[in-house]
């Protein structure tokens, strides 16, 4: 942003309540600003969310009889979506580790990246869960204080407190690291390095919770496994940096940044780690089920071969297995670096592998068959798709936005000066 | 914004007391954890509490089992009566009691079946195990029936006869599980009806006759009706 | 372009630039405004008090009263029919229990249908609080049952086990309900203040015996055949999106009555009555029959058991 280049020293008077709007305004007319890409991109996301808020007050409005949900699979798309979502939210962050706790500079610039992620992905989820709810408009009930707030016995509160937690621990984070810059001054470790501590752990946090929403509910034996959690977990650890090693080479395309690879060889190493410890639990679970067997382990022979000619699940879940070991195959191979067409197949593969496998083969394989065996089964209906596109469309619209704003803060640091060869601004304010 | 200047230098660490930065955090996450083991302990104990609570409201406070409503059993009034084919002047079938016949025919011990019912009594359907009509009948007087040791009971009383064979059902019904009821649960507040044995079993045939079911559930969501009706079931 | 440009603002007012974008902004709010257009048809059905309604166990007597009244008149607006809705306390000394003879039950699903009528279900879905399984004898594995049979019964290779609401001591859609919608009463019926659920549906993912039911959509029932004798806790219309569940008929059996689908069974397989009451019939299966639990081994100590007559 050019203000920051006029900024007086800063001696002089200042008033965070003048400059905080002028920093929001700033961001503001930074979001409309843009090449043709841009808005084309932003026009077609635009175009989709209205799709999807239209389908959503269709469905408010005629109840929620337009999806396929019913009283046997009461939870579908939307539920799935949130999941896979909190998923990624958590992931996102995750890199933050090796960024703090291993001293690796490079990886600092990478955090932002994966905070605004996580942003944008917990504010998607919330969405899902609202558009999941039967009454929105009672969503006052789940305010504690002027609603009846059940905590800490009901897992929904913990995930409606930690998920909230987390929105405004990144919020406050990347707000205050954005708005220092726009002021030009340095910031403070103080009021960052603790969050971004506590980000790291309330990052485990949000998934974990998310885990024990299925696996404390002694009815679905599908979820009822200790395991469910450790494996949110690694599922994180495995679609969170695969976006982000796709996000950056679109970003170094569509908005001529410069990102070393350092980041990127350190993300596919993760995923290298624990795209084969999520198959080493998946393979875990297959055991356990398919070995004991039994009328507990219906549900996984839903998931997997289809029960009475049932098996709507099947090739899902099958294509998402040949995915993440394909993705894993891929991502082992020494040529990953030098091979970018590898690296990223390997992750957009990985990445919807594990949304499969982590979003619609979880959520509804605890459904069917139902408690009391029956077996109804579930394919979203048109609306649930829109309202899925809808999110999805809005979700990408504020990264695209909060990377643009935060974007022009990497083109002008050192890392980026060094591969540029000259000097910049910043080092001109620094001299 | 992370540029090398911003990020905090060692010297900036050690300029302030040692541990600062350090404690600062580390402050923040035992606060946490603290309040995460409070919250999951109130949890815990609410959940004991409800279980309790429960408990707790299960002190017998009893209303007083006086002035209870009465239970009235839906006896058949006497005798049954037969239809014949004339009518009376005003256009109701005659009715005649059994001893009309009765007392003028010689009985038939050897009668057990419908089919040895050669003169009345035509389409009767018979299916009582190995009695015979005057197991139950009694030929001495056919405006009553008559137990096993030759006892005459009523019409009215048949639980009586009944019961000498299907003790564990009588024994039932008097502890109101065998043979339903309608009214209240709770005498204090008002009566009940109960049905004699023959309100739900023909004593000529008493097995429940197939029904067929009403209401099948309309699910939204379903396997298709036809699917399930072929092969009855919608497990294999 | 590949990075921002100041707008500079011309003496003689905006650029065409800033032009079409507040030109795009515009069309973008009154497409936003047409999409959720909807929405305005489904807040003609809802009112300030509705939407501002205290949970249950807030009203004071004069504000439930106030609104039994309101909610009469909704019935009447919204189904044409006149109602009275009351409200029912649980009386001391006593905890419900229900037990079902499955050597008599003959499948015939007149509970089903007298819940259907007593607890103003949805028509076209032939809604109930009871789904009946036809199973196969010589198992209780419920892989093998069928809700969907259409044959006349009793089947002789088969027999049927009704499965509604438990009742459960340790119930998991209490624990899972986020803002208490549902809880157990002291006479042990758990309830659902419909006018507070957020139809989440957690609970019904809980619950181990399909006693939960949404309303997918709003209820359909002509007027003439709707029960005015209704409850704020049980049997009243229930509006959209909620979640509803068996209560035992407490509009009735807190008023010392029979439930409909006990009164309604013609086999007489129903029992029902005071677990506190050691002389009631209740307690006579307790201690006289082989009975079962389903899913005992969940630990939710229901309060509704299945018995045989041996």
């Amino acid at each position: 942003m050019t203000s920051s280049t006029t900024n007086p020293s800063p001696t002089t008077t200042r008033s965070h309540w003048r400059d905080y709007p002028r920093f929001l305004w700033q961001a503001v007319l930074e979001s409309v600003e843009g090449n043709r890409v841009f808005y084309i991109w932003m026009t077609m996301l635009t175009a989709i969310f209205l799709v999807g808020a239209n389908a959503w007050a269709v469905q408010v409005r005629d109840g929620m009889q337009v999806t396929n949900m019913s009283d046997h699979v009461s939870w579908g798309l939307y539920i799935a979506n949130f999941t896979f979502l909190v998923g990624l939210a958590a992931g996102g962050v995750m890199m933050v580790i090796p960024a703090y706790l291993y001293h690796d500079e490079e990886m600092h610039d990478l955090t932002l990246i994966g905070e605004l992620l996580a942003i944008a992905a917990l504010i998607m989820a919330l969405m899902f869960v609202v558009c999941d709810l039967g009454r929105p408009d009672r969503f006052w009930h789940l305010l504690p204080g002027l609603g009846r707030f059940n905590f800490p016995v009901s897992m929904l509160t913990w995930d409606v407190i930690v998920l909230n937690g987390y929105l405004m621990l990144n919020l406050h984070i990347c707000g205050y690291l954005l708005y220092m810059r726009f002021l030009g001054r340095r910031p403070n470790p103080k009021w960052y390095i603790p969050f971004v501590f506590l980000s790291i752990i309330w990052a485990i946090s949000i998934h974990t919770v998310t885990a024990f929403l299925y696996c404390g509910l002694g009815s679905r034996p599908f979820w009822n496994t200790a395991l469910l959690a450790p494996r949110f977990l690694t599922s994180a650890f495995v679609s969170g940096p695969a976006f982000i090693i796709v996000a950056i080479q679109v970003m170094r395309r569509a908005m001529g940044s410069t990102f070393g690879n350092g980041p990127i060889r350190t993300l596919v190493n993760i995923m290298r780690v624990t795209i084969l410890i999520n198959l080493l639990m998946v393979v875990s679970e297959v055991f356990v089920e398919f070995y004991t067997g039994g009328t507990h382990t219906s549900a996984a022979h839903y998931l997997y071969f289809g029960i009475h000619g049932h098996n709507l699940l099947v090739p899902w879940i099958w294509s998402s297995v040949a995915m993440t070991v394909t993705a894993a195959i891929l991502l082992l191979n020494p040529k990953v670096f030098v091979r970018p067409w590898m690296m990223n197949v390997a992750c957009v593969l990985a990445f919807i592998g594990i949304w499969i496998e982590k979003g619609m083969g979880m959520v509804i394989p605890g459904f069917v068959p139902s408690v009391l065996h029956e077996v109804v089964e579930y394919t979203p209906s048109l609306i649930e798709w829109k309202i899925m596109a809808g999110i999805w469309a809005l979700g990408l619209m504020i990264y695209t936005l909060a990377i643009k704003i935060a974007i022009n803060v990497f083109r002008r640091s050192p890392l980026a000066a060094k591969a540029q060869g000259g000097t910049t601004e910043e080092q001109l304010l620094a001299s | 914004m992370f540029t090398p200047e911003l990020r905090p230098q060692p010297d900036d660490v050690a300029a302030r007391k040692p541990g600062g930065r350090w404690s600062w955090m580390q402050a923040v996450i035992i606060i946490l954890g603290l309040l995460a083991v409070a919250g999951l302990a109130v949890g815990v104990l609410q959940a004991a509490d409800a279980a309790k609570g429960t408990a707790k409201s299960e002190s017998p406070v009893l209303p007083a089992k006086t002035n209870l409503f009465p239970v009235v059993i839906k006896r058949p009034p006497g005798p049954p009566q037969v239809k014949t084919s004339l009518t009376n002047f005003q256009g109701q079938p005659v009715l005649v009691s059994c001893s009309s016949c009765h007392t003028t025919t010689k009985p038939n011990l050897e009668n057990r079946s419908a089919a040895d019912l050669d003169q009345f009594h035509q389409g009767l359907k018979y299916q009582h195990g190995n009695l015979t009509c005057l197991s139950c009948h009694n030929s001495g007087n056919y405006d009553t029936l008559r137990l096993a040791d030759t006892q005459t009971v009523e019409f009215a009383d048949n639980m009586t006869l009944c019961s000498q064979c299907h003790g564990p059902q009588r024994r039932d019904y008097e502890r109101g599980l065998h043979g339903g009821m309608n009214g209240h649960w709770d005498l204090t507040r008002g009566g009940r009806t109960r049905n004699t044995c023959i309100n739900c079993h023909d004593p000529h045939t008493p097995k429940f006759p197939q029904v067929l079911p009403v209401l099948p559930p309309r699910d939204r969501i379903s396997i298709p009706a036809a699917h399930a009706a072929t092969t009855g079931s919608t497990a294999h | 372009m590949n990075h921002a440009t100041p707008e500079t603002e011309t003496s003689t007012g905006v650029s065409r630039r800033t032009a079409l974008k507040g030109f795009g902004a515009m069309l973008g709010a009154a497409a936003f405004a047409k999409a959720i257009a909807p929405l305005t048809e489904w807040t003609r059905d809802l009112s300030v008090d509705q939407f501002l309604q205290k949970h249950y166990k807030e009203l004071s007597h004069i504000d439930l009263q106030i609104i039994l009244r309101r909610l009469e008149k909704e019935t009447k607006e919204n189904y044409g029919a006149d109602v009275s809705i009351q409200d029912y306390k649980p009386q001391p000394g006593v905890k419900f229990g229900y037990a079902l003879n499955l050597s008599v039950c003959i499948g015939c699903r007149k509970c089903a249908e007298a819940c259907h009528l007593e607890n103003n279900h949805d028509r076209p879905s032939h809604q109930s609080y009871i789904r009946v399984f036809e199973m196969s004898k010589g198992s209780l594995d419920m892989e093998k049952g069928n809700a969907h049979y259409d044959h006349p019964v009793p089947q002789k290779d088969k027999f049927y086990m009704p499965v509604q609401c438990h009742q459960c001591d340790h119930p998991p859609c209490v624990s899972v309900c986020p803002v208490e919608a549902t809880w157990k009463e002291a006479d042990g019926i758990v309830v659902v203040d419909y006018n507070w659920c957020i139809g989440c549906r957690y609970c019904e993912a809980a619950c181990p015996y399909h006693a939960r039911r949404f309303n997918w959509s709003k209820p359909q029932i002509p007027a003439n055949e709707i029960n005015p004798n209704q409850s704020y806790l049980s049997n009243r219309v229930r509006p959209q999106g909620v979640m509803e569940k068996c209560t035992f008929c407490l509009h009735r059996t807190r008023n010392g009555k029979l439930p409909a689908c006990l009164e309604a069974c013609p086999t007489g397989a129903r029992v029902f009555g005071n677990l506190l009451d050691p002389d009631s019939e209740i307690r006579q299966v307790l201690a006289h029959k082989r009975v079962f639990v389903l899913k005992e081994e969940l630990g939710l100590k229901p309060n509704f058991f299945y018995f045989f007559d041996v």
